[in-house]
């Protein structure tokens, strides 16, 4: 029996044995960054640096090749020119399981393409899977190697796979702050021979991962890609942000990773038919992988009535017309949810029926206890399938004491677990830059993220957010007999 | 008989109309009953088993656009009429300068809704399918869905839900409702598991039946053209 997906890629996720081809005596080079990173990271295994003359890199013992090493190679971490690369990997005498080629000038540029080939023709001589090349490296908090110089240390549930070194880096250090937890990341370049649709076989098979996000300008076999997403039939959701959508962004990626991608409209398809997520921004990138990380979706029941809770009532207007829009309904309560929220006898200026906009005055009210009641109303009688709670933390500044944000969201939460399963419940903070306020934001978010809760910027983040949870419902939904 | 090898061995890089609606019926499509005449005088023999009123088309590699070229006439309602229309063509410059396969009577589809199914090939993900209603909305405002190929019957009735127009199907300005069944079944025909475009992946590179003619109870291929890769 041939080795299954898990057996053969978890080497790449974690590494007993790391080799480093490119750094430098003298410090510097951005293979000894790797090697100081990984250190850092706290990588156990071995660490091989490769170099002709060198007996020394950075206090750990040198090896002329590939194939001198003590033990074999799992990741083999090679940034040296280009040219040099083919001979490097011939050497290594099938000795290698991953050899991640950092280095560009290859199938980008024309005068690369032949020798992209070379390389991918010496690794597969070789007996090893090439990855990149032109790309950054791997993160894999559970392997404790990474390119990055921050990341979480803790594996999570978020498996990244990005055909842009660049993004992949920013996808790491947003996501972080956001809440985002990682299974891995790796970039895959070129993709001269591992394809995004390899790692993604990975993914859905490894039991870390519940989350996968992919950045991918040309899929080189679609049709496989297309085959894998069908057969997995979103048992895990796959979260897609799409390079080169117009024409223009194709050219782009045509130089960037050096092949021409396929029409829009297979893209389209691809989400209609296999029930992945297309995106378009790296912040709806984030947002939909932070929803997908922090809620369970409830295919019985997909995401369509929303509350919307909070204070500002333009933001509430504005927010209810861009949820409609979504497909996401905010619509008013009927006659015995109102009757039953009139009977608090709310301070004037609240307004009791979906959107519910509370002023800073009525949110406060016995520190945050109101709020408690008022959701739980809405929870028993309105039966909404989300809610959204938004808070503008301006308009708290200088009237309230800090804790009745925290109060807030206790009762928030208290409410939700009164009512398990029944609706999805994301927090927006809203702030308007002024570094005092994003200091308590960043501080505010930091503790519901803790507490599992998806914290979003604005009302439209978390609204597209929403929506791409109700899309992959919704396709379990239309799917389940 | 191979269509696709026949036309190859011909150095065509299309199918004509005939050979298009052959391979459509393989699949199952409706095509209007047909016969193929050479000239005038077979028209008489071959119309026998035909119900008027017919339609009488040039066969010509030469000729890409029949109607055009004056090589179309409908509503034809004898055999006597059929002839004429055949010497009429024959004095067209074009189809009089064009190599001629010979003259295609049908019968004429039953009236109903025009719709367009296509396919194209791309260079990622293979074989697409295409569903459009006819006329303007395809050609003007492009209101086409697509989906890869092999599509499920869930695919062909989401593909029909999600064009803009797909209250006409419905009988929108009090016009009767077509049948979308009959349109699924094409779309599967077509572009589903066994379906044409993935039986013949390698050699179309552009499918299109273009017009469907859907009434309230069937869908007939009136017209259709392959490009092969």
């Amino acid at each position: 029996m041939s080795p299954s997906i898990i057996e053969r890629f978890m080497p790449l996720f974690t590494p007993k044995t790391v080799a480093v081809i490119g750094a430098s005596t003298k410090g510097g080079a951005l293979p000894n960054t790797f090697i100081r990173r990984i250190r850092e990271f706290g990588f156990s295994g071995a660490i091989y640096p490769i170099h002709p003359s060198a007996a020394e890199i950075d206090g750990l013992k040198a090896y002329k090749s590939l194939a001198e090493t003590p033990q074999p190679v799992d990741y083999a971490y090679i940034a040296i020119a280009a040219g040099q690369i083919s001979a490097l990997l011939s050497a290594a005498n099938g000795r290698v399981r991953f050899a991640q080629v950092i280095s560009s000038g290859f199938g980008e540029v024309d005068e690369g393409k032949g020798l992209q080939e070379e390389v991918a023709a010496a690794a597969r001589a070789g007996g090893m899977r090439l990855i990149g090349p032109n790309c950054l490296g791997i993160y894999t908090p559970r392997g404790r190697v990474t390119f990055t110089e921050i990341g979480p240390k803790e594996t999570g549930p978020v498996g990244i796979i990005s055909q842009s070194g660049g993004l992949g880096t920013d996808i790491i250090r947003r996501g972080m702050g956001r809440g985002l937890r990682f299974s891995g990341l790796v970039t895959v370049g070129n993709c001269a021979d591992v394809s995004p649709s390899d790692l993604l076989e990975f993914y859905l098979a490894d039991s870390e991962t519940r989350v996968i996000g992919m950045y991918i300008e040309t899929a080189q076999d679609g049709r496989r890609l297309f085959e894998i997403l069908r057969a997995a039939n979103a048992s895990k959701p796959v979260v897609i942000l799409k390079g080169g959508r117009t024409r223009l962004g194709l050219m782009a990626a045509a130089s960037h990773t050096g092949s021409l991608g396929g029409d829009d409209r297979a893209w389209v398809a691809l989400s209609r038919q296999t029930g992945c997520i297309l995106v378009d921004t790296l912040d709806q990138f984030i947002d939909a992988l932070l929803m997908f990380q922090t809620l369970t979706p409830q295919p019985q029941r997909p995401t369509r009535r929303t509350v919307l809770f909070g204070n500002g009532g333009g933001t509430s207007v504005l927010a209810t017309d861009f949820f409609a829009r979504l497909g996401l309904d905010v619509t008013p309560f009927g006659a015995d949810t109102v009757a039953a929220l009139a009977a608090l006898k709310l301070p004037p200026g609240t307004s009791i029926t979906n959107p519910v906009d509370c002023p800073v005055g009525t949110l406060q009210q016995e520190d945050g206890r109101v709020a408690e009641k008022i959701l739980d109303l809405i929870y028993a009688s309105g039966r909404p399938e989300a809610l959204v709670m938004h808070l503008n933390l301006a308009a708290f500044v200088g009237r309230t004491r800090p804790e009745v944000l925290d109060n807030l969201v206790a009762a928030a939460l208290r409410v939700q677990s009164h009512y398990p399963g029944q609706a999805h419940f994301a927090l927006v903070l809203r702030s308007d830059g002024e570094p005092s306020l994003e200091e308590r934001k960043r501080e505010f978010r930091a503790r519901a993220v803790a507490l599992g809760i998806p914290v979003f910027d604005e009302m439209v983040n978390a609204g597209r957010a929403l929506a791409a949870l109700q899309a992959h419902e919704r396709f379990l939904h239309d799917r389940s007999g | 008989m191979n269509v696709i090898s026949e036309a190859r061995r011909h150095n065509r890089r299309a199918l004509d109309e005939q050979a298009g609606k052959a391979l459509l019926a393989e699949f199952g499509v409706a095509v209007p009953q047909s016969a193929m005449v050479a000239g005038v005088g077979e028209v008489d023999q071959k119309t026998k088993s035909l119900t008027f009123p017919v339609v009488v088309k040039v066969m010509s590699p030469d000729i890409l656009h029949k109607s055009d070229a004056g090589g179309v006439k409908i509503g034809l309602k004898s055999a006597a009429e059929v002839e004429s229309a055949i010497r009429t063509m024959m004095q067209h410059p074009a189809i009089a300068a064009a190599r001629i396969d010979g003259f295609l009577i049908e019968e004429m589809a039953p009236p109903g809704l025009e719709m367009v199914i296509g396919g194209v090939r791309d260079p990622q993900f293979g074989p697409l399918v295409m569903v459009g209603l006819g006329g303007i909305f395809v050609e003007v405002l492009a209101d086409v869905s697509f989906r890869i190929c092999p599509i499920t019957r869930l695919d062909a009735q989401q593909m029909l839900a999600e064009l803009k127009g797909a209250a006409i199907l419905k009988g929108a300005r009090g016009r009767k409702a077509v049948s979308q069944e009959a349109i699924i079944e094409v779309l599967l025909q077509v572009g589903g598991e066994n379906g044409l475009l993935m039986q013949h992946a390698a050699d179309i590179a552009e499918a299109d039946i273009n017009p469907l003619i859907v009434s309230e109870s069937g869908a007939v291929a009136v017209d259709a053209r392959f490009i092969l890769s």
